[in-house]
């Protein structure tokens, strides 16, 4: 897939009320632009725009359902999403444990200098 | 989960001032992120270089640093990312900070990273690439004793 897409990907998922909408459609299953509405402060007809969004960038799927279309998650492409940002976070993790460990070997070799000193 | 920035913390012993002194110096910022930094000083607007090296090329990867805030021993700030002689700002690139808060036994360090949605996926993208190129113990562990023996030897 290209960075392109992947862009338009982060952007989709870059926005609040999208990410609601994927926790609601992801714990409830499925759900219609009026559900989901329903659940959150926005109106219906910007439920059917963001749902709109994440359908173009295929984290979600619809289905006729009535006269409505009722969406649910794309789990390939929502663990795509989230995987990429997770790398980040183990990135930091990493880092943040060696910040830890070097600022705690230089702690103890001052704490050392200070107890000689103080002998 | 904020999908557009990262946030980690982490409880230190050590004095705030040593821990300061570790995200902000380069002398300590090549013994947990890059292979080789500089940086020319930690006073807002100094800039400097993140610098990966492979096999052939010690300077395979180069990335832009410019420190964007400075309170010792509380707040460092800076972005990274940008282009090489690109100024920072938002939009091209991420913005990363660092707040310490003192603790009964030692310091609590708090890191936000955000400007990945201004950035885009090829920034997160990126960041997984150095993930895989900086990870694992097998690489710092040697390293990281060397510097702690180091640092014994040299007080």
């Amino acid at each position: 897939m290209t960075v392109a897409i992947d862009d338009d990907l982060w952007s989709a998922v870059g926005d609040p009320t999208r990410r609601r909408m994927l926790d609601l459609l992801l714990t409830g299953g499925a759900g219609t632009a009026t559900s989901l509405s329903e659940q959150l402060p926005v109106t219906r007809q910007a439920v059917a725009k963001h749902l709109g969004v994440l359908d173009r960038v295929g984290l979600v799927h619809a289905t006729p359902y009535g006269r409505e279309k009722r969406y649910h998650v794309d789990d390939e492409q929502f663990g795509r999403a989230v995987e990429q940002l997770s790398a980040v976070g183990a990135a930091w993790d990493a880092r943040l444990n060696r910040i830890r460990r070097i600022a705690e070997a230089i702690q103890r070799s001052q704490d050392e200098q200070t107890d000689n000193g103080e002998r | 989960m904020e999908f557009a920035s990262i946030e980690r913390e982490i409880h230190v012993q050590a004095s705030p001032d040593v821990v300061f002194a570790v995200v902000s110096q380069p002398e300590h910022l090549r013994e947990w992120w890059p292979d080789d930094a500089s940086l020319e000083s930690s006073a807002p607007g100094a800039t400097g270089e993140l610098i990966w090296g492979d096999e052939d090329n010690p300077r395979a990867h180069v990335e832009a640093m410019t420190v964007v805030e400075a309170d010792p021993p509380h707040r460092f700030v800076f972005r990274w990312t940008h282009a090489v002689g690109e100024e920072a700002a938002p939009g091209n690139s991420l913005l990363v900070t660092f707040e310490l808060t003192s603790s009964a036994s030692g310091t609590l360090l708090r890191m936000t990273e955000t400007g990945f949605r201004e950035m885009g996926w090829e920034a997160a993208v990126l960041e997984a690439a150095y993930n895989e190129h900086v990870e694992g113990w097998n690489h710092f562990i040697p390293r990281l004793e060397t510097y702690a023996d180091s640092l014994v030897a040299s007080s």
